[in-house]
C-alpha cells in the first residue's frame, strides 16, 4: 500500500507560511495533481513528501507509516526532475541501473528490475544509447524508468512539461497519463497549467497561498467549484463572475443585461458565476426583456469563437461553438440556463441552490 | 507608413539554412504572428527585421526604405525579448526612461512619458522598485513599456509569454492586443503556441524548417490549410488525417480508408482533380467538426483515451495510423474501450495529396 | 538564448529561504574534511601573528641573548608604537608607498579595462596577442626587477629608444635620480601587473548579459552609453575585487623594486616593505619591526573589509 497522507502539515520559511495546515490523502495508484498559481506551496509540498524538508507541525504518513523523521532515502519516493537530470556520460541503461547500483543490489536483481521497467516503458530497444542520442520523449521515459527502478511507493513530478512547445505538451501529457495507468503507481504531479491538470489527474488539490482550497476529480471541481478563487482557476476563458442582485423570480446582473429566472437561487448570493460556454448569445429582438449587451470583440479560434460582450459596465466572455456569424457592435441578448449558474456568497464561497 | 516587406529573405549559418527565401508583406498597423515549432526560423526572421542579424541574401523594407546597412539602434523598432532583458541593476523607472534618456530628452519630458506608460501598464506603484526583485509578470510589462515609450511604429515581440504562467498568459494576451489597437503599431509576434496566434493576430504566417507555409487570417489557416503541416499545427488538437485511396462508387467519389472499413464521400468539387489519380490521399477533418452518429454512417473506432478539459472533452479514438481525435461537449459520456461512431461534417472535409502533403483544391 | 533568466520560480524561493536537513549534513562533512587544512593555516598564520603581537611590546632583538619566548623580560609597554608614530623615515616610506599605489593601480586598471574591452570581440591574431599579453605576469618578480634594472641603465635600451625618437643623445640616469627612479619602478610594476587586471576585468566583462546590451542598443544607446550605463554597473563587483587585490599587493611592493634600486638612490624609492626589510636585516630591532608590521596589517585589513562591504552591496545592485 502506498498511499500518502498529510495531517495538518504546516511549513514556514522565515516569515512566510509556505504550507498552511494541509491535510489530504493521495490514494494508492492515483494520479494526484497539485495545482495553483506560482508560490502557492506546490513545490514545498513535494519537498515535504520527498523528505527534503521536515514539517513544522503535523504528520506525514507513507503507506500508513509516519515518516516525519525518516530520511529521503528511506522513504522510497522517487522524483523525476523537470530537466530530467540524466547523467550525460552514461548510457540509458546505466542511468536506469544507477539507483540500484548505488544501493548495492545484487547484479541479477538489477538486471531483472531494469528489464521489467524497460518493458513497461517501451525503452528496451534504446537502452544502449546515451541521452544525447535520444529524443525528448525517450529521455523522459528513461528518467521515469530510473525513478521507478527502485520500485518506489510513489513518484513525483514537478512541472515536467511546461518547458516544451505547446504541441509537444499536448502529446506528452497523454503519454504520461498512459504510462501511469500502465504502471499502476501513485504519481504526485505539480503543474500550473489548468488544462494539463484537468486532462490527466484523477484528483486535483487546489492551492492558495499554502492552503488547500478544494480536492476532487477535475470534473467535480470544474462543475462545482467551492469558491470564486477555485472557479477562476480552472477553465479557459476564465469564468465570468459578476455582482448579482435579487430580481423578479431570480437574480439579475450586469445592470439587467443578465436575468436568470431561478426560484432556487440562494438568498444570500452576492455574486454569480457563468462559464463562457454556458452563456447563450442571441441577436437582440427589439421589445425583448431586460437590456441588450453589445458585442465588443470577436476572436475566431476555428473550432470555437470567443466573444467579448460589453454588458453594462462589465465585460463578459462567451465561448461559442464553431464560427457563428457575429459581428462587433451587434446588440445581443445574453441568457444562461439556471442550472448552470454558480452562486457565491459574501466571502466568495459557493452557495447551493 | 510602417509596412514591412520581406523579399527573398534568406539566412544560412554555414551549411544550415535557417530561413529559405521568405516573402512576406505586413500591412501598416497589422498584428502579424510568426507561428511555428522550435527551429522553424521565426526568431531568425524577427532578429533580421530588428537588425540583430544580417540576412545572407534578400531585402527588408520598412515602407519604402531598404534596411540594408541600417544598424539596429537606428531602425526605430521596439523589441521585447523572450527573457525580457530587463536592466536588472536599475529601477523600473530607470528602465522605462532608458530609451528617451539615451536620445537626450529633457528630464521633465522623460518624467511625463514614464508616468504615462506606467499608468497604462499598471506599473505606477512599482516605479521605484529595483528590477531584479520583481515577478516575471511584472517584468513582462516593464519590457513592453520600455519599448513602447519610444512609440515605435513597429513592435517586435519574441515569444514574450513563454516564461509566464498559464493563467497570466490569458490576461497578457488581452492587454497586448489592447495596446496594439490603441497605438496602432505594426506588431510582429513570434510564438510556437497556435492558440496565442489565433487569439491575437490579424494574420498568421505559419513556418516550418525555414520555409513559409501559409499566410492568412486565423480563420483562413484554420478552414483552408494549404498543406498537411498547417492542417496539423493549427487547431487544438490539429486536423485528423487518414490515409486512403480515392475510388468511384455509386454514391460518387469516395475515399477508401482501407482497414477502417469505410468509404466516406469526398467533396464534389474535387472530382475532376482526383479522377484517375493514382496516389493515396489524406482525408482530413477537424476534431471539432465531427458528430457522434448513433448507429449511423461514420467511422467506427474504439475509444482509447478521454480528456475532459473544462468546457470540452477530447476523445482519442483508434490506434496508430488510424488514430483520430474528436472534440465534444462534456455530456458525451464515452468511456475507454467503448466503440464510437464519428461522422465528420461533410462540408469541412479537406483532402491532401499523401505524397506531397499539399491540399487538393477543387478544380 | 541567454542563460540569464530572471524568472522567480517557486522552487527558487524555496531553495533560497530554506535550510533543508541535507544542507546541514553537507556543511558538517565539509568542516570535517577541511579540518587538517584549517589547523595548518592556523599554525602558519595565526601563531606567527600572536608571536609578533607579543614581541611588538618588547625591546627584543636577536642580539639580546634571550630566546624570543623570554622577550617579556625586555618589556617596554607600547614604546615601539609611540616611536613608530614619531619615526619620520617610516612616514616617508608610507608616503612613497601611497604615491606608488595611487599611480600604479589606476593605471593598471584603466589599461586592463581598455585591453579587456578590446578582447570582448574577435579580431585577427587574438589568441597570439592574448598569450603575449599574459607573459609579463609569468615572469618572476625578481627577474623582472633585474630586467628593468638593465633596461633603465644610462647606456641601456630605454635611453637608446628615446635617443632614436628625439634625435638627440639621451643619457638619462634613471636609477640615480630620485624622481626618475620612482617612475622607473612604477613602470615596472604597471608592466608586470596590468595583465592580471586585464584577466579579471575580462572575466567580468564576459559576464555581462548580452541580452541587456542588445536591448540597450535597440533603445538607441551608442557604444559609450552602453558601456557607462550597462557594462560598468554590472562589472561593479569584479572591479572592486580587482582593485582590492591590486591595492593590497601593490602596497607590499618589494621584489622588483629592491632589485632595481635597493630602495635608492638614498631612500628615494624606499617603500614600506623596503624599510621593514632594512630595519629587520640591518638594525635587527625585531620588536620594533613587529610593531611596524602589525600597523601595516591593520591598515590593509581595513582596506580589505571596506572592499568586502562595497562588494556585498554591489552584488545586490548588479545581477
Amino acid at each position: 500500500m502506498a498511499d500518502i497522507v498529510f495531517r495538518n502539515v504546516t511549513k514556514r520559511y522565515r516569515n512566510t507560511l509556505a504550507v498552511d495546515d494541509a491535510s489530504f490523502t493521495v490514494n494508492d495508484n492515483e494520479f494526484f495533481c497539485f495545482f495553483g498559481p506560482p508560490l502557492s506551496g506546490k513545490s514545498t509540498i513535494l519537498r515535504l513528501v520527498l523528505g527534503l524538508e521536515a514539517p513544522d507541525t503535523g504528520e506525514i504518513l507513507i503507506g500508513g507509516r509516519p515518516v516525519n523523521a525518516v530520511s529521503p532515502a528511506e522513504r522510497n519516493v522517487a522524483m523525476v526532475f523537470q530537466n530530467l537530470a540524466l547523467f550525460p556520460h552514461m548510457s540509458a541503461r546505466e542511468n536506469v541501473r544507477f539507483p540500484l547500483v548505488e544501493r548495492k543490489v545484487a547484479e541479477a536483481q538489477i538486471e531483472k528490475r531494469v528489464a521489467d521497467v524497460a518493458a513497461k516503458l517501451h525503452i528496451g530497444h534504446i537502452l544502449h544509447k546515451p541521452p544525447a542520442q535520444l529524443s525528448g520523449g525517450e529521455r523522459q521515459r528513461v528518467a521515469i524508468a530510473r525513478a521507478l527502478v527502485r520500485d518506489p511507493n510513489a513518484y513525483l513530478m514537478d512541472d515536467p512539461i511546461s518547458a516544451l512547445d505547446a504541441r509537444l505538451r499536448e502529446e506528452t501529457r497523454v503519454e504520461l497519463k498512459r504510462i501511469q495507468r500502465e504502471l499502476g503507481k501513485t504519481l504526485i504531479y505539480v503543474t500550473h497549467d489548468q488544462e494539463e491538470a484537468m486532462s490527466i489527474a484523477d484528483r486535483i488539490a487546489i492551492l492558495e497561498n499554502g492552503k488547500i482550497r478544494q480536492i476532487g476529480a477535475p470534473a467535480e471541481i470544474y462543475d462545482r467549484p467551492a469558491s470564486t478563487y477555485v472557479a477562476r482557476l480552472l477553465g479557459s476563458p476564465v469564468m465570468n463572475i459578476l455582482k448579482s442582485v435579487r430580481g423578479e423570480g431570480g437574480v439579475e446582473a450586469a445592470e439587467g443585461t443578465i436575468r436568470i429566472a431561478d426560484r432556487a437561487a440562494p438568498a444570500d448570493a452576492v455574486e454569480i458565476g457563468l462559464r463562457p460556454e454556458d452563456i447563450k448569445v442571441n441577436p437582440w429582438a427589439d421589445g425583448g426583456q431586460g437590456r441588450p449587451a453589445r458585442v465588443f470583440e470577436v476572436e475566431p479560434l476555428g473550432g470555437y469563437t470567443v466573444v467579448t460582450l460589453a454588458a453594462g459596465q462589465a465585460r463578459l466572455k462567451a465561448l461559442l461553438r464553431g464560427q457563428p456569424n457575429i459581428r462587433p457592435d451587434a446588440m445581443v441578448a445574453i441568457s444562461c440556463e439556471p442550472a448552470r449558474v454558480h452562486y457565491f456568497g459574501q466571502s466568495g464561497g459557493a452557495l447551493a441552490r | 507608413m510602417s509596412t514591412i516587406q520581406l523579399r527573398n529573405l534568406t539566412k544560412t549559418f554555414g551549411d544550415f539554412t535557417a530561413l529559405k527565401t521568405m516573402d512576406l508583406d505586413i500591412a501598416d498597423g497589422e498584428f502579424m504572428a510568426l507561428l511555428g515549432p522550435s527551429g522553424c526560423g521565426k526568431s531568425t526572421t524577427m532578429n533580421m527585421i530588428a537588425g540583430m542579424e544580417e540576412p545572407t541574401s534578400g531585402r527588408i523594407l520598412f515602407g519604402e526604405r531598404d534596411m540594408a546597412g541600417v544598424p539596429m539602434g537606428r531602425r526605430g523598432v521596439g523589441f521585447v525579448f523572450q527573457n525580457y532583458a530587463i536592466f536588472t541593476h536599475m529601477s523600473v523607472r530607470q528602465n522605462l526612461a532608458y530609451g528617451p534618456r539615451m536620445r537626450g530628452a529633457a528630464k521633465a519630458e522623460i518624467d511625463r512619458r514614464v508616468g504615462a506608460i506606467a499608468e497604462l501598464l499598471q506599473l505606477t506603484p512599482l516605479l521605484d522598485r529595483k528590477a531584479d526583485r520583481l515577478s516575471v509578470n511584472i517584468l513582462q510589462r516593464v519590457a513592453i513599456g520600455r519599448s513602447a515609450i519610444m512609440e515605435p511604429a513597429i513592435f517586435l515581440l519574441d515569444e514574450p509569454l513563454s516564461n509566464v504562467d498559464a493563467a497570466f498568459r490569458a490576461v497578457m494576451r488581452t492587454e497586448l492586443k489592447q495596446l496594439q489597437r490603441q497605438f496602432k503599431q505594426t506588431m510582429v509576434y513570434v510564438t510556437h503556441d497556435q492558440l496565442e496566434a489565433m487569439t491575437m493576430a490579424d494574420r498568421i504566417a505559419v513556418m516550418d524548417h525555414g520555409v513559409l507555409q501559409q499566410v492568412g487570417t486565423p480563420l483562413e489557416v484554420y478552414n483552408n490549410p494549404v498543406n498537411v503541416f498547417v492542417a496539423r499545427f493549427i487547431g487544438a488538437p490539429g486536423m485528423n488525417l487518414l490515409k486512403g485511396k480515392p475510388a468511384e462508387s455509386d454514391r460518387g467519389l469516395v475515399v477508401d480508408l482501407g482497414p477502417l472499413g469505410v468509404t466516406p464521400p469526398l467533396p464534389d468539387g474535387l472530382a475532376t482533380t482526383l479522377r484517375g489519380a493514382r496516389g493515396d490521399v489524406l482525408y482530413g477533418f477537424r476534431p471539432e467538426q465531427v458528430a457522434l452518429a448513433q448507429g449511423g454512417r461514420g467511422l467506427a473506432m474504439p475509444v482509447t483515451f478521454v480528456e475532459r478539459i473544462g468546457a470540452r472533452t477530447i476523445v482519442h479514438l483508434g490506434e496508430g495510423g488510424g488514430a483520430v481525435k474528436a472534440v465534444f461537449d462534456n455530456d458525451v459520456g464515452l468511456t475507454i474501450g467503448q466503440t464510437a461512431i464519428v461522422a465528420p461534417d461533410a462540408s469541412s472535409v479537406r483532402v491532401f495529396d499523401a505524397a506531397s502533403g499539399v491540399a487538393m483544391k477543387a478544380g | 538564448m541567454s542563460a540569464v533568466t530572471v524568472t522567480v520560480s517557486e522552487d527558487d524561493m524555496g531553495a533560497a529561504l530554506a535550510k533543508p536537513a541535507l544542507r546541514d549534513e553537507g556543511a558538517r562533512l565539509g568542516f570535517r574534511l577541511t579540518l587538517p587544512a584549517q589547523v595548518l593555516v592556523l599554525f602558519i598564520s595565526v601563531f606567527p601573528l600572536l608571536m609578533q603581537l607579543y614581541i611588538s611590546v618588547t625591546d627584543w632583538s636577536p642580539l639580546s641573548g634571550l630566546g624570543w619566548w623570554n622577550a617579556w623580560e625586555m618589556w617596554n609597554s607600547f614604546a615601539n608604537y609611540t616611536d613608530l608614530a614619531a619615526d619620520a623615515r617610516f612616514w616617508s616610506a608610507l608616503k612613497r608607498t601611497a604615491i606608488v599605489m595611487i599611480v600604479c593601480v589606476p593605471a593598471e586598471f584603466l589599461l586592463g579595462l581598455a585591453l579587456a574591452t578590446l578582447f570582448a570581440d574577435d579580431f585577427p591574431g587574438k589568441r597570439i596577442f592574448y598569450s603575449i599579453l599574459l607573459m609579463p605576469m609569468m615572469v618572476v618578480p625578481a627577474v623582472a626587477g633585474y630586467m628593468f634594472f638593465m633596461l633603465f641603465q644610462s647606456g641601456g635600451p630605454v635611453n637608446d629608444i628615446l635617443s632614436a625618437i628625439s634625435g638627440t643623445q639621451v643619457t638619462i640616469a634613471w636609477l640615480s635620480d630620485p624622481t626618475l627612479a620612482l617612475i622607473a619602478v612604477m613602470i615596472a610594476d604597471i608592466w608586470q601587473w596590468t595583465p592580471l587586471m586585464f584577466l579579471i576585468l575580462l572575466a567580468g566583462l564576459v559576464g555581462v548579459p548580452e541580452d541587456q546590451i542588445k536591448a540597450a542598443t535597440l533603445l538607441g544607446a551608442n557604444p559609450w552609453q552602453r558601456f557607462a550605463t550597462i557594462v560598468l554597473p554590472k562589472m561593479k563587483t569584479i572591479i572592486i575585487i580587482a582593485l582590492a587585490i591590486r591595492v593590497i599587493e601593490n602596497f607590499k611592493i618589494f621584489d622588483t623594486l629592491y632589485i632595481m634600486t635597493g630602495g635608492g638612490p638614498g631612500v628615494a624609492t624606499e617603500t614600506i616593505s623596503v624599510y621593514i626589510y632594512k630595519v629587520t636585516t640591518q638594525d635587527l630591532i625585531w620588536g620594533y619591526v613587529a610593531a611596524i608590521a602589525l600597523a601595516i596589517l591593520i591598515v590593509l585589513s581595513i582596506v580589505a573589509v571596506f572592499a568586502m562591504k562595497r562588494m556585498a552591496r554591489a552584488r545586490q545592485v548588479a545581477a
